[in-house]
Formats: C-alpha cells, sequence, structure tokens
C-alpha cells in the first residue's frame, strides 16, 4: 500500500488526508468518498454534516478505528497508513459522545491508563493526573478517588477530554463530544475547552451535526454533504460570508449577516474617532464580539461606543454605522 | 431413634461425607470454570462455533444424571473420576453461558474508548472487559455450584464421594433400623451444602464487585 514515491507534507500540516476511500463490506457505495485535505499544526478544525455523511468514519480513519480501502494519512509528517494502530492512537486523543469511561476504575486511573500503558512511572502519573483535572476545571482531590457512576454527564466529559489528553498528543479527535450534554451546560463545556485549546494548541478534529457548534469553535470548517463530499472548507466568517454553493447556504440556514456579527471582534474593525466619545456611549474592550458591542448599545440606547484596548491604553469610539458598515465588508480573514 | 439422636451418634461420619460433598463438588465448579470461561473467551471470533458448543453443552444437561453416571462407568470405572467427570460436563453450560452473555453486555463505547485510548485486544480483555463481565460470570458460576451439589449425590450410585452414600444406603434398607434417618441426614446435608455456599457466592460477589460497579 506505501507508496515510496510519495513525499511527506510539509512542516506546517499535522494531518494530510490523501485521496481516503471507505467502503463497508457488503454496501454498495462508499461512506467516504477520495476525501483530501491539510489540517494544520494546532487549527481547531470542525467537521460538519448531516447524519450519516460519513464524518465518524473520517474521523476513525485518522486514528485507525476503521482501516481505509484506499488512501493515505500523514500524521506529523509521517505515513501512518500502516504503522501499529494501537501504538498510534497512544499518540491521538479520542474523545466520543458516550464518553466511555471506564467504570471500574476511578477517575484518576481512567486518567492515568494512557501513561501507564506508555510507561510512565507512578509519581509522574499521579502528577499528571492532578494537573489534568485542574485544566477541565475539577478539584483533583475531591475528584481523583472517585468512579465515573458518581459524576455527572457534563464532569464525565471533562474527564473524558482530561483523559484524552493525559500522554500529552499533539492530535485530539472528538466524536461530538458535547452532544449528549444538557445545551447550558453544553454552552459551558464549549466556552472553557476553547480556553483551554488557546493554551494548549493541539490540533484538533472535532466532529458535530450542529453548525452553530461548528461556528463557535472552529478554526476552520468541512461541511460535508451527501457521500462525504467536501463542499467547502473554509474559515466561519468565509463560510457565512461567501458560501461556496446552494448546499452551504441551506445548510448554515437564514440569518448568517446577524450571526457574523457573533464571529467579529471589535478589533476586527478599522477606523473609529481617537477622541473618547461624549456622554452615554457604551465602554467595552476590544475582545469582544461586534454582536456584544450592538447589543450594549441597543439597551442602552447609545449611538456610540469606547473601545479600550486589551491593554488598556489606547481608547477609540466607533459609531453604529462604523461596526455596521465594516462588519458588512468584512470577508473571511479574521479569526 | 429420634433424628437429631441419629445424627448426634453419627456426627463424625456426617461430617465427613458432607466435607467430601463440598471438596468434590467446588473441585468439578473448579475445573469447568476453567473450561466454560475460557471456551467462551476463546470462541468470540467464532461465533458459529460458540453456538454450536453452547447448543451440544445445554443438552447435555438433559441427560438424566443417574444415566450419565452410569455411561461413564465403562470410560472412567468408579468412584472420584466419573464423579467429577459428570458434575464438570453439567457445570460448563451456565459458566460458558454467562461468560458469553457477560462479555457481549459489556457497554461498547466503554470498549471503544479504550481501543481509541490505544489498549490491545488482551489488554481490554484483561483490564476492561472481563472485570467489568465478572458479576455475570460469577453468578452463572453459583448457578452452577448450586445445580451441581444436588445432582452430586447421585455419584453415590458409581461410589463417588461425598453425602450421596446416606442417601442411598438409607433407602436401599428402607424399614430398617434407622434407615429413614439416615437417608434424612444425607438430603439435609446436601440442602445444608447448597445454602451454604450460596451465602459464600453472596460474600464472594461483595468482595470482588470491582467498587466503581456498586450501586
Ligand atoms: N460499521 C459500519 N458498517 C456498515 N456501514 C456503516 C458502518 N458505520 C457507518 N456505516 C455507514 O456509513 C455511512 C457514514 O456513516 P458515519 O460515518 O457514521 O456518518 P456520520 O458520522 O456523518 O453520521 C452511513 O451510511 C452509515 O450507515
Ligand atoms: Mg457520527
Amino acid at each position: 500500500m506505501t507508496d515510496p514515491t510519495a513525499s511527506p507534507p510539509p512542516p506546517e500540516v499535522m494531518i494530510r488526508l490523501e485521496g481516503l476511500v471507505k467502503r463497508y463490506p457488503g454496501q454498495s457505495t462508499d461512506a467516504v468518498s477520495k476525501l483530501s485535505m491539510d489540517i494544520r499544526r494546532g487549527e481547531f478544525v470542525v467537521f460538519v454534516g448531516p447524519s450519516g455523511c460519513g464524518k465518524t468514519t473520517t474521523l476513525r480513519m485518522i486514528n485507525r478505528l476503521v482501516e481505509p480501502t484506499s488512501g493515505r494519512i500523514w500524521i506529523d509528517g509521517e505515513d501512518v497508513t500502516d504503522v501499529d494502530p494501537d501504538r498510534l492512537r497512544r499518540r491521538i486523543g479520542y474523545v466520543i459522545q458516550q464518553i466511555g469511561l471506564i467504570p471500574h476504575m476511578t477517575i484518576a486511573q481512567n486518567i492515568g491508563l494512557v501513561p501507564k500503558l506508555l510507561g510512565w512511572d507512578k509519581a509522574r502519573i499521579r502528577d499528571r493526573v492532578d494537573e489534568l483535572l485542574e485544566l477541565v476545571g475539577l478539584d483533583p482531590a475531591a475528584f481523583r478517588d472517585r468512579y465515573p457512576k458518581q459524576l455527572s454527564g457534563g464532569q464525565q466529559q471533562r474527564v473524558g477530554v482530561a483523559r484524552a489528553l493525559a500522554g500529552d498528543p499533539p492530535v485530539m479527535l472528538m466524536d461530538e463530544p458535547f452532544g449528549a450534554i444538557d445545551p447550558i451546560t453544553r454552552d459551558r463545556l464549549q466556552e472553557e475547552f476553547l480556553k483551554l485549546q488557546e493554551r494548549i494548541r493541539k490540533t484538533i478534529v472535532f466532529v458535530t451535526h450542529d453548525i452553530d457548534e461548528a461556528l463557535k469553535l472552529g478554526d476552520r470548517i468541512a461541511i460535508f454533504g451527501e457521500g462525504s463530499r467536501l463542499e467547502q472548507f473554509a474559515t466561519p466568517l468565509e463560510i457565512l460570508s461567501e458560501p461556496a454553493n446552494d448546499y452551504v447556504r441551506s445548510f448554515v440556514g437564514a440569518g448568517t449577516g446577524i450571526r457574523r456579527l457573533g464571529l467579529l471582534r471589535i478589533a476586527d474593525i478599522p477606523g473609529g474617532a481617537p477622541e473618547p466619545a461624549g456622554r452615554g456611549a457604551v465602554r467595552l474592550t476590544e475582545d469582544q464580539t461586534v454582536h456584544a458591542a450592538l447589543e450594549e448599545m441597543l439597551q442602552a440606547g447609545a449611538d456610540e461606543v469606547v473601545v479600550a484596548s486589551a491593554d488598556g491604553r489606547g481608547e477609540r469610539s466607533l459609531t453604529m454605522r462604523d461596526l455596521l458598515l465594516a462588519a458588512a465588508r468584512a470577508k473571511g480573514e479574521a479569526r | 431413634m429420634s433424628f437429631v439422636e441419629y445424627v448426634d451418634r453419627n456426627f463424625d461420619r456426617i461430617a465427613f461425607l458432607t466435607v467430601q460433598h463440598v471438596q468434590v463438588v467446588l473441585l468439578s465448579v473448579a475445573i469447568a470454570a476453567v473450561i466454560g470461561v475460557g471456551l467462551g473467551i476463546a470462541t468470540e471470533r467464532t461465533p458459529r462455533l460458540r453456538r454450536v458448543l453452547l447448543g451440544i453443552t445445554g443438552t447435555l444437561l438433559t441427560i438424566p444424571s443417574f444415566a450419565l453416571f452410569g455411561l461413564l462407568i465403562p470410560l472412567l470405572g468408579l468412584g472420584l473420576a466419573p464423579t467429577v467427570a459428570a458434575l464438570t460436563v453439567y457445570a460448563v453450560f451456565p459458566i460458558l453461558r454467562n461468560t458469553v452473555t457477560g462479555l457481549q453486555i459489556v457497554d461498547p463505547a466503554v470498549v471503544d474508548a479504550s481501543r481509541g485510548m490505544g489498549l490491545g485486544a488482551g489488554q481490554r480483555l484483561w483490564m476492561v472487559r472481563l472485570p467489568l463481565a465478572w458479576p455475570v460470570i460469577l453468578n452463572g458460576i453459583r448457578v452452577a455450584t448450586i445445580m451441581v451439589v444436588a445432582i452430586a449425590a447421585i455419584g453415590a450410585a458409581v461410589r463417588g464421594p461425598g453425602l450421596g452414600e446416606l442417601i442411598f444406603r438409607g433407602l436401599s434398607r428402607i424399614g430398617g433400623a434407622n434407615a429413614f434417618n439416615e437417608a434424612m441426614s444425607g438430603v439435609a446435608g446436601v440442602v445444608l451444602v447448597a445454602l451454604v455456599l450460596d451465602l459464600v457466592f453472596v460474600l464472594i460477589g461483595r468482595l470482588t464487585t470491582p467498587r466503581g460497579l456498586h450501586d
């Protein structure tokens, strides 16, 4: 299967899928057909599409839980199409919707399992477990020795994420990880996970069928159509501003103009007067979204917003018209 | 002589036969457990063979025990060997069946996640699947044990060890002095052994069920 003439992708590519095909035994059509894509180091890529379009199959081919029918997979410059799958999987974090914590092992044992397989010593595993519990917002002293069934669904999935991070893998695969969690907890987990990703900078492939989750989380979004056709692979802003075709337009749904406002930071909006605005103006910071700015202005009945730079030094003022015009013109380069 | 008096006077013999009875039962169940659990694991990739084995071991259960003991005489003679062999044959089915069921009902998401973490097939079996299937397997061993306690008494027909001797001798000379008491003491011993072993299994279950699985 290995083609000795194939050259590895450039170093900035963490995952390369090359003409990946999967046909399950006894099926007359491909579950995934001729899929090629590059995912960059540290990038958060979301696969989104209707049920049955091959997202899970594609994800599971990356860690070889599903063996490709043909095609090739590169991870971190290495052709992993034929390497030992168990060793490969210890270098790739894997999180699933059903979580799948091992019920007869404590939280610490669940998180410490991959490090144990990797041959770490006990003290190092213990430190790593505590570090990871902190990282996902669970108090180690309170949770370390509990069993999975003593945790809520949201807490269990935090452990699921911690467990996937345990061996410090460069790549994380996540299959609808927040899909079975109540909407309020899901929102919190999404926010926290974004903050976490800013710190750990893993290369993440995340599957969802929820376009809003995709727009919220992804650096880039791969929209799949029927038969795993890759309809568009672009930033959230590009997808909202320049949908590649009618399929993408209808999949994304209505209200794209308003939804874009939630993706734009005030920092993305150029211009504005250097003078501090007059009385009654709303005060915000550059890292907030245009959506938040407009919401505040509407609430306060103000026409202007004063924006402090992130370091708190400079200030500028923007009018509602500045914001709306700039947002209308903004194209895909933000984020 | 009253039953209590009879037991009191023959206590040493009854106690000796009771211990023998327990030993032959535990020996047979231990052999059956190795066979049943082993076959359950070994046939995971060959479901058809597995169905055939379940069918055969299940059918063997329907052979009247008296007949099975007798049929084993030409092969194994009299005494311990045919008794243990017959009891093992009976004990395999519940253990095999529960091993198969126990492994099948392990949450597939847990197995999938373990596989995704890089546990090999053997590691998944020992570290994840068997511990989770254990309560079901143990229950199969318990059922086999209780069943075999009663059947073991028939082993006396081939001069096997255990409480069956009291029952057979008592019944063979019924009407004679203390014949009824003798048979009764054998029956009571069998019931007592069954009850005690059942309790022992409850205890083993408590002690060996992984903590995370308790409610
Ligand atoms: N193990 C399997 N055997 C046969 N067909 C499968 C299997 N897994 C998935 N499929 C089929 O492959 C297609 C893609 O499935 P999947 O990758 O699970 O899609 P998604 O995750 O996007 O919902 C579907 O038509 C599904 O029925
Ligand atoms: Mg899926």
